[in-house]
């Protein structure tokens, strides 16, 4: 029964690498401990006692976990086109309203504010609903906005659309709950990257996707200011389609739908308000909200200005404008599972602080660069400030996702929901402070924002975790705070813990230890307090 | 340390590009020689004009105070925006640049020059912006390069304007499909949600 991999028992260095199962219904590929009508058996994937996936294989389309992430990241990728479709075309649109810089610029705050609000309410979906119906309402009942664009004749509707459009923004939310309660915790950094990043993709191929379509309807016959509006019916297509593909072939969670569990008793139905109470009293959801809005929330603001800045001050036509902006989010196929993947190495060899200084670097060194894109004047520097500028950015939110799925497991939902939301405030923020107005040129607005990110970032010195540490604090000594069961049950009354709710964050707690740097999984024998391992 | 040499190496090609290609762009509006012709632009009507059906009668003919006139070539007539369609829009900004003046933007008509005076009518083309305009008549040399101008309003870009009404881009089928999708897209929605309801209903009864 014994696998000859270092760690398993028999071999001296038994508790040395800190990657030894301490629970006993987990999965091992090489354990021949499983019984014929296991559960974890029917699974494509290896899983943990959650079962959660403990593999990531992007090229497969396995139920429920690899279909999950599929659907959680195309959905998310079909928001950004929709939300970000107007940009590449706003030099046509604003010809045909009449808009004015500030009517532009109000028009691309109010699309990614709607976001802040149905991004919160999202999280109480997923909570609540469960994450296919979460993905399918932001995708279906949003497409008759995008659909809408037909409709609009001046500055008015046109802020109107583009603020409802927004809303569908929310599918970021559904899609990393989604993915965080399919994947395992050592390897969410990577999943979450990935899922995020392709996703966020989207606000790059638009760039491309929408002149070229737009190109092809005016070869078709159309005049410029028709073309604009039918090339909008392609992101609405593509919204209800992969809306229907989430609702009949995805699956809530590993076990099932959430309906059917609920109904059947295994899964409990948590009370909203607890979940809320619990998410708003975690100072640590306000700081990645925060930071979030400075490394997503530039991103957003940047998938609205580039193409017309590029446009305006280079002199490019709308289709080389749109390959140079679309430059900047398709850099999120990799920069962002790359912070992902980051924050997961540092978490192997540092624990969550690993984590919290990955996040810190990346954030930075991406604003710099933010500034020097503002300052070139040259074409092929901007690009290149641009494409560095990207990197960073992506990868700190690749990273930020590394960390949050951590600070909470009652609220999970929600915190993702609001650290979402943070990025649509920090990019609407930054958008009406620099970008709406002709106080600052576009250039100026862009340093001064790389600056603004610069100096928001600095909060996340002030992540602690008691049983992990923070940046520049070693974990609490205290031998009850110090552990990671105690984190996770704080979030449940006494009364609530006697009635054994609480039993799926203890589950949790345990598969979190990896998140202790390796010096202290050294000095540290597990002994699992209410389980006999199996291995005894 | 091969990346830091091929990144330093790529910023100096940058850097020699920006240099070779800043040398030739320092042509100036200024420079011009102004009111070398004489330029009249007279809408078909004297309210705001619609653009795709409304016409321009515009006339021009070499001045009495032109002195440049042995280098024209080509006379390229364009439609520019008045100061009043220029504020709080950066992209129509005038420059005294002309690589970088963006307030002469829609073409009208290109003829080689002649001495003698010269009309075209101009049917407002359907990509015209809302706006107030006027009409500036460029005299090109051989190579290419502004040498004088004309145009029919004063210097100031007061007088002689005439506004224009875009389309409106919209159409009843655009409307009619737009709804259509909308409606199955709730509908398609609605029908899986009450229909999985059911379902889970019927597992719990059983």
């Amino acid at each position: 029964m014994a696998s000859n991999e270092e760690g398993s028992i028999g071999t001296s260095l038994h508790g040395v690498t800190a990657r030894e199962q301490v629970f006993s219904f987990s999965v091992d590929s090489s354990s021949q401990t499983l019984q014929s009508d296991d559960p974890t058996a029917k699974f494509t994937l290896p899983v943990d006692s959650e079962h959660r996936a403990k593999v990531f294989k992007p090229l497969s389309f396995a139920k429920p976990h690899m279909r999950a992430f599929h659907l959680g990241w195309i959905s998310f990728f079909t928001c950004f086109i929709s939300t970000f479709a107007a940009a590449p075309l706003v030099p046509i649109i604003r010809d045909n309203l009449d808009l004015t810089k500030t009517d532009v610029g109000n028009a691309g705050v109010a699309s990614v504010s709607g976001a802040i609000f149905s991004r919160l309410a999202m999280g109480a979906v997923c909570d609540l609903l469960g994450a296919r119906y979460g993905t399918a309402f932001s995708l279906m009942l949003t497409a008759p906005t995008v659909f809408s664009m037909s409709f609009v004749t001046g500055p008015v509707g046109y802020l109107a659309v583009r603020f409802m459009i927004g809303f569908c923004l929310a599918t970021f939310v559904s899609c990393q709950y989604w993915t965080s309660v399919m994947f395992n915790g050592k390897i969410i950094g990577l999943v979450n990257g990935c899922a995020g990043g392709w996703g966020d993709m989207g606000g790059g191929v638009t760039q491309l996707l929408m002149p070229m379509v737009f190109q092809v309807i005016r070869l078709a016959g159309a005049t410029p200011f028709m073309a604009w509006r039918i090339a909008f019916f392609i992101p609405g297509f593509l919204q209800v389609v992969v809306g229907v593909l989430v609702l009949t072939l995805g699956q809530d969670l590993p076990d099932g739908n959430l309906s059917t569990l609920q109904k059947s008793g295994q899964v409990s139905k948590d009370k909203f308000s607890k979940v809320f109470w619990f998410a708003v009293k975690n100072y640590r959801t306000w700081i990645l909200f925060v930071l979030y809005g400075f490394s997503m929330g530039i991103e957003l603001t940047i998938n609205n200005v580039i193409s017309g800045y590029f446009f305006d001050r280079f002199n490019l036509k709308l289709q080389t404008a749109g390959i140079v902006a679309a430059s900047f989010g398709m850099a999120n196929f990799f920069a962002r599972p790359f912070g992902g993947y980051a924050s997961d190495l540092a978490a192997r060899l540092f624990g969550m602080r690993g984590r919290l200084w990955i996040l810190w670097i990346f954030q930075t060194v991406g604003a710099l660069f933010c500034i020097w894109l503002g300052r070139a004047s040259s074409l092929p520097i901007a690009i290149l400030a641009m494409m560095l500028f990207s990197v960073g950015t992506q990868a700190a939110c690749g990273a930020l996702f590394g960390v949050a799925p951590f600070v909470s497991r009652r609220s999970l939902g929600l915190i993702s929901g609001l650290t979402g939301a943070g990025g649509n405030f920090g990019s609407g923020l930054t958008q009406l402070l620099f970008f709406s107005t002709s106080r600052f040129s576009t250039a100026d607005g862009l340093s001064l924002m790389g600056a603004m990110a610069v100096l928001c970032t600095v909060p996340v010195a002030f992540i602690h975790f008691p049983q992990w540490g923070s940046m520049f604090l070693r974990p609490s000594s205290d031998g009850e705070r110090s552990k990671e069961e105690y984190y996770y049950s704080s979030e449940w009354t006494e009364e609530e813990k006697r009635q054994g709710l609480h039993e799926g964050s203890i589950k949790f707690a345990e598969n979190s230890r990896s998140e202790r740097s390796r010096k202290v999984a050294l000095a540290d024998f597990p002994t699992p307090e209410t389980r006999t391992p199996t291995h005894v | 340390m091969a990346i830091h040499k091929s990144l330093f190496a790529s910023l100096l090609i940058c850097l020699l590009f920006q240099i070779s290609h800043g040398a030739t762009k320092e042509r100036l509006f200024s420079d011009l020689e102004k009111g070398a012709l004489e330029v009249t632009a007279k809408p078909s009507r004297e309210s705001v004009l619609d653009a795709g059906i409304d016409k321009l009668s515009i006339t021009w003919k070499l001045s009495s105070t032109a002195t440049k006139e042995a280098e024209f070539t080509t006379i390229k007539v364009k439609l520019c925006y008045a100061p009043v369609s220029q504020v709080d829009r950066p992209w129509r900004k005038t420059e005294n640049e002309l690589f970088k003046d963006k307030s002469c933007p829609h073409k009208i008509i290109t003829r080689a020059y002649d001495k003698s005076p010269q009309s075209f009518e101009y049917t407002l083309e359907r990509d015209i912006p809302t706006g107030t305009y006027f009409v500036r008549a460029y005299a090109v040399d051989a190579k290419d390069h502004e040498v004088a101008f004309g145009q029919s309003t004063d210097e100031a870009k007061s007088t002689n304007l005439f506004s224009v009404q875009a389309i409106s881009g919209r159409h009843k089928s655009l409307d009619i499909a737009s709804v259509c999708f909308s409606v199955f897209s709730v509908l398609a929605l609605l029908v899986f949600f009450v229909n999985e309801k059911r379902k889970a209903k019927i597992e719990q009864s059983k």
